[in-house]
């Protein structure tokens, strides 16, 4: 089943064109890479799936509705989680609170609870969302220092944060904007083996934008290459990591296909 | 008909004198705004003791005008230094620091120029005494004046930034900070020059105002509001936005009293700035 | 519960108890009327904070108080309601405007939002200045009656048009909106106000109506601000919108300034501020003129040295003492 569908996507900055005409299909349950040389268009992609950036041309359907126009919000009401690269987490809080922020729409906390905030039946309800917030920093082995500020973490905790920040939405597709950018060795390996897992024991769908293509090979199932804002391959990882286009975008950039 | 056109050609001429004064302050905020990224609420502030010095070297010192109007350009423009190395650089990149230190010296200002030349109301000399006369219709002379000088200080200033190094550094400063940053030209050197000038001008406007109306310790909340007013329609960090919004508020600001009253005058360029932040927040003339 | 919060709450109590207890010794009305103003400001100095919770500087609080102040002066004088209902109408008014005006409002951000609050603020006051048939114009609005008369049962009648009595009754409202504020700032609502200040974008994408929470910010501190100008309408008895006046740009400015003394990021920091400000050009009348260079002064001297503001002062004394502590064991 296709779980989203990207048709005839457009973006123009000025005359600058940054996406021209993408089209792409992810099924359910499958580690979609989108890949290809910095500035290739991945970001903007990615940026114009969740909402946050509105397109020039073009559709996207989610579960077979048409989300185009919805506003970010709205689109994860309905399923698709985003981990941005920069804004990984909210500075003022502790590592708990950061995934509590994130149950905000499995949290049904209304203006009375916000009147009384010290009243049991708000506490009740507050007590389950800290205990459903403890489970997930459990699976991204978070859980020894919920009462930490977040931005104390080292990078790569900080990465596994903004996972299960998205995880607490509770989301059918994940947008993951390289998770694995800045990570040292242990660090990669840590955050590919989790994302595998998320993908094996809850059954959701990743898009992923990376430009390092040794993960892409382990991470992913598919992908798409873009180059210029013009999807030049799409196929398993390594039948676009074989595609002579897609060796040649690679080529003159300071990064080898299959080794960097 | 002879009335109304005596009226409205001097209110072009109040206008444009206006829009001239109101040029130098904005110039001042922009330049102030669009290279150290602060909001200089104390500007106007600077106006009105750069006005009153020259009224103290006037009436005190004897001083002739426009000797004393460069003096007075020349002490704030230190000022407007220290300012920037004491008070403004401590707390740059925050913007309610920046707010709050600028409120500050508004307080600080007005207070020191009532302490010290009382509530009541000065003068210095006029600019220039007489009236030219316009197909029949006498417009003074300091009107006149004024326009020069503020179209030469803005001549001067497009100059240097146009034609010295420093200039030209502080130009691309103000235009991408951040680009500016990464071609090597150092911000810090960039800044106080920029208060400097700021500070100059704006002196230069409260001397010229002064001249041509009376000297109020609250004689700067209107230009502030003014300048304001003209970096939003130009644009903020536009230099050239600026000019033309302050010609064309300094228009409004003349021409529309003559038909309406000045609740009206007060009004509309307050209205046209909150619809512009609302629809076009870049202004009119902004680019991006 | 913990020893050190139920020490702060015995602590807010005995200064509640003693906010109380100061006007009788006092014993004039000057100071009563000075005490009112602080509590007055003290609401709208918090109002303007929990718009800063979401990191915008708002110079137009004193536009709403003014809506505040004029409608519920109006309801009164006008259709011959009761105080009570005029205050909480003037709230209710200066929320509504504020929710009408919020979604294009709060779309902007940082200097645009502050110019932006104070142009509005500018034109709401020379709406008042010069619409002569409803606000009375550049004359103002005079005769606006003070409360009715409570009755309370084993007190007997209290008339509010004494000084002292009037500032219990300000105080009383005080600190039942500052209650309400307290009670948010600990709710989930301020947790989204600080999540959209950190990272709106997260905060989008985990679902939150970004928009929908800064408008209800503004509506809510809007709120609040209405409620000042209502209590300020009925202690003055009269209002009057001159650019240097109560309702001029200066008077937003002095609040920002409170703020920022008393402690930008603490619920008691505006308190605190008002408090310490106020009083201090109280103390100072000596000084005449020079009274607003002095706060000023201190204002610059609190940004460069002590940026946390006086409620930050413990947390520095801390380290500062911790930092001798260790120089001296060493």
């Amino acid at each position: 089943m296709k779980l989203l569908q990207v048709q005839g996507m457009n973006k123009r900055f000025g005359g600058l064109k940054a996406v021209s005409d993408l089209h792409f299909d992810v099924d359910k349950g499958e580690i979609f890479g989108l890949i290809g040389p910095n500035g290739a268009g991945k970001s903007t992609t990615l940026n114009m799936i969740d909402g946050s950036l509105s397109m020039t041309g073009g559709k996207i359907f989610f579960k077979g509705h048409d989300i185009s126009g919805l506003s970010p919000y709205k689109r994860a009401g309905l399923g698709i989680a985003r981990v941005f690269q920069r804004d990984v987490l909210f500075d003022s809080f502790t590592v708990l609170e950061n995934v509590l922020t994130g149950l905000h729409l499995n949290s049904n906390l209304g203006i009375k609870d916000a009147l009384m905030p010290f009243s049991p039946g708000t506490r009740k309800k507050e007590q389950d969302l800290e205990n459903k917030a403890m489970e997930l920093l459990d699976f991204v082995r978070l859980s020894d220092r919920p009462g930490m500020m977040a931005v104390n973490l080292p990078h790569g905790d900080q990465r596994s944060l903004g996972l299960a920040i998205a995880m607490a939405t509770n989301p059918d597709l994940y947008l993951l904007d390289e998770p694995l950018t800045g990570m040292n060795a242990e660090e990669t390996s840590f955050m590919m083996e989790t994302i595998n897992k998320l993908r094996d024991n809850m059954g959701v769908t990743i898009v992923v934008v990376e430009h390092n293509m040794k993960a892409v090979i382990g991470l992913c199932d598919r992908a798409a290459v873009l180059d210029y804002g013009v999807k030049i391959a799409e196929g398993t990882p390594s039948e676009v990591t074989a595609d002579e286009r897609v060796i040649e975008a690679y080529l003159g950039t300071e990064q080898d296909v299959v080794s960097s | 008909m002879e009335t109304s056109l005596s009226f409205v050609l001097q209110a072009i001429a109040n206008g444009l004198a206006m829009g001239g004064l109101y040029i130098l302050v904005a110039l001042g905020l922009t330049l102030i705004l669009s290279i150290m990224g602060i909001l200089q609420l104390a500007h106007g502030e600077i106006y009105m003791i750069g006005a009153y010095l020259v009224y103290y070297l006037t009436s005190s010192l004897g001083i002739s005008l426009y000797i004393a109007i460069l003096i007075s350009m020349g002490a704030m423009g230190l000022i407007g230094l220290v300012l920037e190395r004491g008070i403004f650089r401590p707390c740059k990149g925050d913007f309610l620091s920046v707010i709050t230190v600028a409120i500050a010296l508004t307080l600080i200002l007005r207070s020191y120029a009532v302490a010290q030349f009382g509530l009541f109301e000065r003068t210095v000399p006029k600019l220039a005494s007489g009236s030219l006369v316009f197909f029949g219709v006498a417009v003074p002379k300091d009107r006149f004046v004024a326009m020069l000088i503020a179209a030469a200080m803005s001549v001067a200033l497009y100059l240097f930034l146009k034609m010295t190094r420093y200039g030209q550094a502080m130009f691309a400063c103000a235009q991408n900070p951040e680009g500016a940053r990464l071609r090597g030209i150092n911000p810090d050197l960039i800044s106080p020059m920029a208060m400097m000038i700021g500070c100059a001008l704006a002196a230069a406007g409260g001397a010229i105002a002064g001249s041509i109306w009376m000297l109020t310790p609250t004689m700067g909340t209107l230009p502030l509001v003014k300048g304001l007013i003209i970096i939003v329609i130009g644009g903020m960090g536009s230099l050239s936005g600026a000019i033309v919004a302050g010609i064309f508020l300094g228009l409004m600001d003349g021409i529309i009293p003559v038909f309406f009253g000045p609740v009206v005058t007060s009004i509309a360029p307050l209205v046209i700035v909150v619809l512009i932040l609302l629809v076009k927040p870049q202004g009119l003339f902004g680019h991006g | 519960m913990d020893s050190k919060r139920l020490l702060s709450i015995f602590g807010v109590l005995l200064l509640i108890v003693f906010s109380f207890a100061i006007a009788p010794f006092l014993g004039n009305p000057y100071w009563s009327s000075v005490l009112i103003m602080i509590v007055i400001n003290i609401l709208l100095t918090s109002s303007l904070r929990t718009i800063f919770i979401l990191d915008e500087v708002s110079l137009g609080q004193v536009g709403f108080t003014l809506i505040g102040a004029y409608v519920s002066a109006l309801v009164v004088m006008e259709l011959g309601l009761s105080f009570w209902a005029g205050l909480i109408l003037g709230g209710v008014a200066s929320a509504f405007i504020a929710m009408a005006v919020g979604y294009p409002f709060m779309k902007l951000k940082g200097i645009y939002f502050s110019i932006l609050t104070l142009m509005t603020t500018e034109i709401l006051r020379l709406i008042a200045y010069s619409w002569k048939p409803v606000t009375g114009g550049q004359y103002g609005l005079t005769g606006i009656p003070s409360p009715n008369p409570l009755t309370l049962p084993g007190i007997g009648e209290i008339n509010f048009s004494s000084m002292n009595n009037y500032y219990y009754l300000a105080l009383t409202i005080v600190l039942v909106c500052l209650f309400i504020m307290y009670i948010i700032e600990k709710s989930h609502l301020s947790r989204k106000w600080i999540a959209i200040k950190d990272a709106d974008n997260l905060a989008l994408s985990v679902g939150i109506n970004v928009m929908k929470y800064k408008v209800l910010n503004f509506t809510i501190a809007c709120f609040f601000a209405g409620l000042a100008g209502g209590l300020f309408a009925h202690y003055q008895g009269l209002l009057s919108a001159g650019a240097t006046g109560r309702f001029g740009v200066m008077t937003t400015l002095n609040l920002v300034i409170y703020m920022v003394i008393g402690g930008k990021s603490k619920f008691s920091g505006p308190i605190i501020g008002t408090i310490a400000i106020m009083l201090l050009m109280e103390f100072a009348r000596p000084l005449d003129n020079l009274r607003p260079m002095l706060v000023g002064a201190v204002a610059i001297i609190f940004v460069l040295l002590l940026p946390e503001g006086i409620a930050g002062l413990p947390v520095r004394l801390k380290s500062i003492g911790k930092k001798y502590v260790s120089g001296v064991l060493r």
